[in-house]
């Protein structure tokens, strides 16, 4: 019981934690290239996530009456909107993102920067804090399993949160260069992961025809290693993933790679020396 | 007359069919939680066929339904159930559990 609820809250814990990184992680590259032109104040985490606990927990105590719309598939639906809410926030940052070098004060596009930022990260806490809201709220009232499940859970957040600062702290002691980047590469895989996991839910509902798998990479990686849990949780790692979610996945990345966020790749030197 | 009395069966006959998409033609099969249990914790079906299963949680604790070879994942609230598709699928088996309660509910989808 004990271990189980490590493993729970740690990945439901990891996929909010990772994703909060990388966008602080751009929080901070966008002031060190744009300066106070295009400067994000990085209050938006505490929004979020204030914000973002409240929401998981009514989303958890609605989840009986949510789960029985539309004959029971009510669940999938409401987290498919969810994925697809967050992807669309991700686009619209993305597209939102000054592209040239700037002189001006932006306030609009860091305001609207910042408002998607708190979203993306305030729906994901949403869906994955209500999952660990129903698991150990559900579970740890029964005798005899609070202390393994509540500290079980503890140290799962605990290990999800440090891997989180990790990578944070490991892209920011990169180049500005090398952190954009990666980050980027990041934040693509993160869209079409959104994307595909959009598709995987609505054909679990059977809102989506079923396609069948593009590979079966199991017998490499299997899900259920802690490598695939890990790439699960930052990239949307599917051992079999369907003809579809692979068009979704692709495209949420295609997406971003257009977007001028994906243009200032290399950020312009000289403009950079000043604030580095 | 014949001919068109038919004509007229077979229109109705393709209207139905278009009216009521795949949901009438799906297979249901019904999946209970119990102590932490799936009951029957084998459940056969035909290949190439989507399925449609009801999982009743009779237990007052959550679950979450699991399977990596099926690619689903979905929790049940206690004393509740849920609907989750599958298929259709090639022959071979599928096991599922229940990540909440995983030492004893396990379970397999075998597709023949």
């Amino acid at each position: 019981m004990f271990l189980n609820a490590v493993i729970i809250v740690l990945q439901e814990i990891l996929e909010a934690s990772l994703l909060i990184s990388v966008l602080l992680v751009f929080t901070q590259l966008f002031h060190k290239i744009w300066g106070k032109s295009f400067s994000l104040k990085t209050s938006w985490v505490a929004y979020s996530i204030i914000l973002g606990i409240i929401g998981a927990g009514l989303y958890s105590h609605y989840t009986p009456q949510v789960s029985e719309w539309f004959d029971y598939v009510g669940q999938e639906v409401v987290n498919a909107s969810i994925h697809i809410g967050s992807l669309i926030l991700l686009l619209i940052l993305a597209f939102v993102v000054p592209s040239k070098k700037i002189t001006g004060k932006l306030m609009t596009r860091s305001r609207l920067t910042t408002f998607c930022m708190t979203g993306v990260v305030l729906l994901a806490i949403i869906r994955e804090g209500s999952e660990i809201m129903q698991y150990v709220g559900g579970i740890a009232g029964q005798s005899g399993n609070f202390t393994p499940i509540v500290f079980g859970g503890i140290i799962g957040a605990g290990i999800g949160l440090s891997i989180g600062v990790l990578l944070y702290y490991g892209l920011m002691s990169l180049s500005i260069k090398w952190a954009y980047r990666l980050g980027l590469i990041l934040l693509m895989l993160i869209a079409g992961n959104m994307g595909s996991q959009a598709v995987l839910l609505l054909t679990q509902a059977d809102w989506l025809p079923f396609t069948p798998i593009a590979w079966n990479t199991s017998a490499l990686l299997a899900e259920d290693s802690i490598l695939g849990h890990l790439l699960y949780a930052l990239i949307g790692y599917e051992a079999t993933p369907s003809i579809l979610q692979l068009v979704c996945y692709l495209s949420g990345m295609i997406m971003i790679a257009i977007s001028p966020l994906f243009r200032k790749v290399q950020p312009h030197n000289q403009s950079l020396a000043g604030t580095n | 007359m014949k001919n068109s009395a038919s004509m007229l069966l077979l229109s109705i006959t393709l209207t139905s069919l278009f009216a009521y998409p795949a949901s009438a033609a799906v297979a249901e099969i019904e999946l209970v939680i119990k102590d932490h249990l799936f009951f029957p914790a084998t459940l056969e079906i035909p290949a190439g066929q989507k399925v449609r299963i009801r999982i009743i949680n009779q237990d007052s604790t959550p679950e979450e339904f699991e399977s990596y070879e099926l690619n689903r994942e979905k929790i049940i609230v206690g004393n509740g159930q849920a609907v989750i598709f599958i298929g259709p699928l090639e022959p071979g088996r599928y096991p599922f559990f229940g990540e909440f309660f995983p030492k004893t509910a396990q379970g397999v989808v075998i597709v023949k």
